[in-house]
């Protein structure tokens, strides 16, 4: 184990969340999902709105906050917005930012951070793939324009292509992924997608890149989240029950990542490793304790991925083991109980750390996993991969 | 007139890549030190730091390692349905490109598939695209 990490357990706390109205951001007056490229927000707005509500639910000002994280924003701008003058700022996505922030509170640069996020994807018509995407530096597909390949849901595909060739894993297999997320978000009133999904559906849906299919892609939306990470010893007495970052690891595979070495080789198994070294050990817990899991899915695909690589199921059998239930809620495992990027929102690993906390807090009502006292995060996009473990706090 | 194809990423590594390929010679960087192959093209051998190397000529085999169909289109260039595959290289690099003269379904896991070219253009000019169809095509 890294035992320059154990000293870090539990030093911060999630003591608030906030997230703006996911599922009625995406319709239009008639219910209709709102156009793309129809300015409604930019992510400014959303983003001030999710840190609102974030100090509300911590029972927090703005005076309170002396370092603040930025995503898909400047940091000059939100702070500037925001009237915050941070002793400290980062930015990243939510895994990156929250280990910072834990290291510059441990370091006694600021004590209360606000890690913040808005995209107005929607409202833009962000592209992810085609003619309009073009990399400054040579990297992913960009690359391989010339050859038509592009697109992060086509790497995965190939991905998946490869795990179906290598382990004979089925389309029907994956498909049960995007069935139970949406079977969560069903009972999340802010998801946008609120219409249950069968197998059959899921399989009469069109490709896009085959072999992933329509549901396997995670859906384009406006959002903002908002954290509220804050020193141990600060976080009592406050509005909600803290609740810790107990463990965390980082490792990320990017020898030969353009060629696509390490995602069709090892499904980035390397990365999965070496974080599941770090996570566990330092939040003295193992995959058999964790209650509630979530795993960053622009594709469904990643689910598979994670369980292989932290150790749930053995390499290739993660197609068998996201069967009869077992990631849903009431299963062994549940996964992105909130419906995650599939059918909850596209908040690029933003929305799935509110619902972890939340369900370790307690009060979910129907989507609560009962008794909750461990909930993982992994982040694997494209190889960068980080991991979270939350706990109760006292 | 060549074909029209996505613009390509461009630097002055790959602009060597590309200009040789106007001779349909399918060249890629070996590091004079180490002798690890690499692409995409770079001036730095990832292996041993070393910014010595030469543009190798390689033997234009390689096997199957995944492929992916489009149903939906994303560059006017490639109407869907479109294909790509990823080759293992023998010289050892993985290599995107398209598959020629075989239907997707046609395609297995370990196939050896051999060097074509096509003609391409683009807003930077004329190259051949290198593409990869069955042995003894």
């Amino acid at each position: 184990m890294n035992g320059r990490l154990a000293p870090l357990k539990d030093i911060v706390a999630i003591v608030g969340v906030g997230e703006t109205d996911y599922a009625k951001d995406y319709r239009g007056s008639g219910g209709q999902a709102v156009e793309k490229g129809v300015a409604r927000y930019d992510s400014y707005t959303l983003a001030s709105r999710a840190l609102k509500r974030a100090l509300d639910d911590a029972g927090l000002t703005k005076s309170d906050i002396d370092g603040l994280c930025t995503a898909n924003l400047s940091g000059e701008r939100a702070s500037e917005l925001w009237g915050l003058n941070p002793r400290w700022s980062g930015s990243g996505d939510a895994a990156q930012c929250i280990i910072e922030a834990t290291m510059a509170i441990n370091a006694g640069l600021c004590t209360t951070v606000a890690l913040v996020y808005g995209n107005a994807q929607r409202s833009m018509d962000t592209a992810y793939g085609g003619a309009r995407v073009t990399g400054g530096a040579i990297t992913s597909y960009f690359y391989y324009a010339p050859w038509g390949m592009t697109s992060q849901g086509a790497l995965y595909a190939l991905f998946f292509q490869r795990h179906k060739l290598l382990y004979g894993t089925t389309e029907a297999q994956l498909g049960a992924i995007a069935v139970a997320f949406r079977k969560h978000a069903c009972l999340n009133p802010n998801a946008v997608m609120q219409t249950p999904l069968t197998i059959t559906e899921y399989l009469n849906a069109p490709y896009i890149a085959e072999p992933l299919r329509l549901y396997d892609y995670c859906l384009i939306n406006d959002g903002g989240v908002a954290l509220i990470v804050r020193r141990a010893d600060m976080a009592r007495d406050l509005r909600q029950r803290p609740i810790m970052v107990s463990g965390f690891g980082w490792s990320e595979e990017n020898v030969d990542a353009t060629q696509l070495r390490p995602r069709l080789k090892s499904f980035y198994h390397g990365a999965h490793h070496e974080v599941a070294a770090q996570v566990y050990p330092m939040a003295g817990v193992t995959p058999n304790d964790v209650d509630v899991f979530a795993t960053y899915d622009s594709f469904s695909v990643h689910l598979l991925a994670s369980l292989e690589g932290f150790g749930f199921c053995k390499e290739g059998e993660g197609g068998a083991f996201v069967q009869g239930g077992r990631i849903e809620l009431g299963g062994e495992l549940p996964c992105n109980t909130s419906g995650g990027m599939l059918s909850e929102s596209y908040m690029q690993s933003w929305n799935h750390q509110p619902e972890l906390v939340r369900q370790l807090r307690g009060g979910l009502g129907s989507r609560q996993v009962a008794g909750a006292e461990v909930a993982q995060y992994v982040h694997d996009v494209a190889g960068k991969c980080k991991s979270l473990i939350y706990t109760k706090g006292a | 007139m060549a074909t029209a194809r996505p613009v390509r990423a461009m630097d002055p590594y790959a602009e060597q890549f590309w200009a040789f390929t106007q001779a349909r010679e399918l060249r890629l960087q070996q590091c004079a030190d180490c002798r690890k192959f690499r692409w995409p093209p770079g001036p730095t051998c990832d292996r041993c730091l070393s910014d010595n190397f030469d543009w190798r000529s390689i033997r234009g085999t390689g096997k199957v390692l995944s492929w992916t169909t489009f149903h939906r289109g994303y560059f006017p260039e490639y109407p869907p349905p479109h294909t790509v595959v990823v080759l293992e290289l023998d010289e050892g690099p993985l290599f995107v490109s398209v598959p020629v003269e075989i239907s997707p379904r046609e395609l297995r896991e370990g196939m050896t598939l051999a060097l074509r070219w096509t003609d391409g253009q683009d807003r930077l000019g004329e190259y051949n695209l290198p593409v990869f169809g069955p042995m003894n095509g």
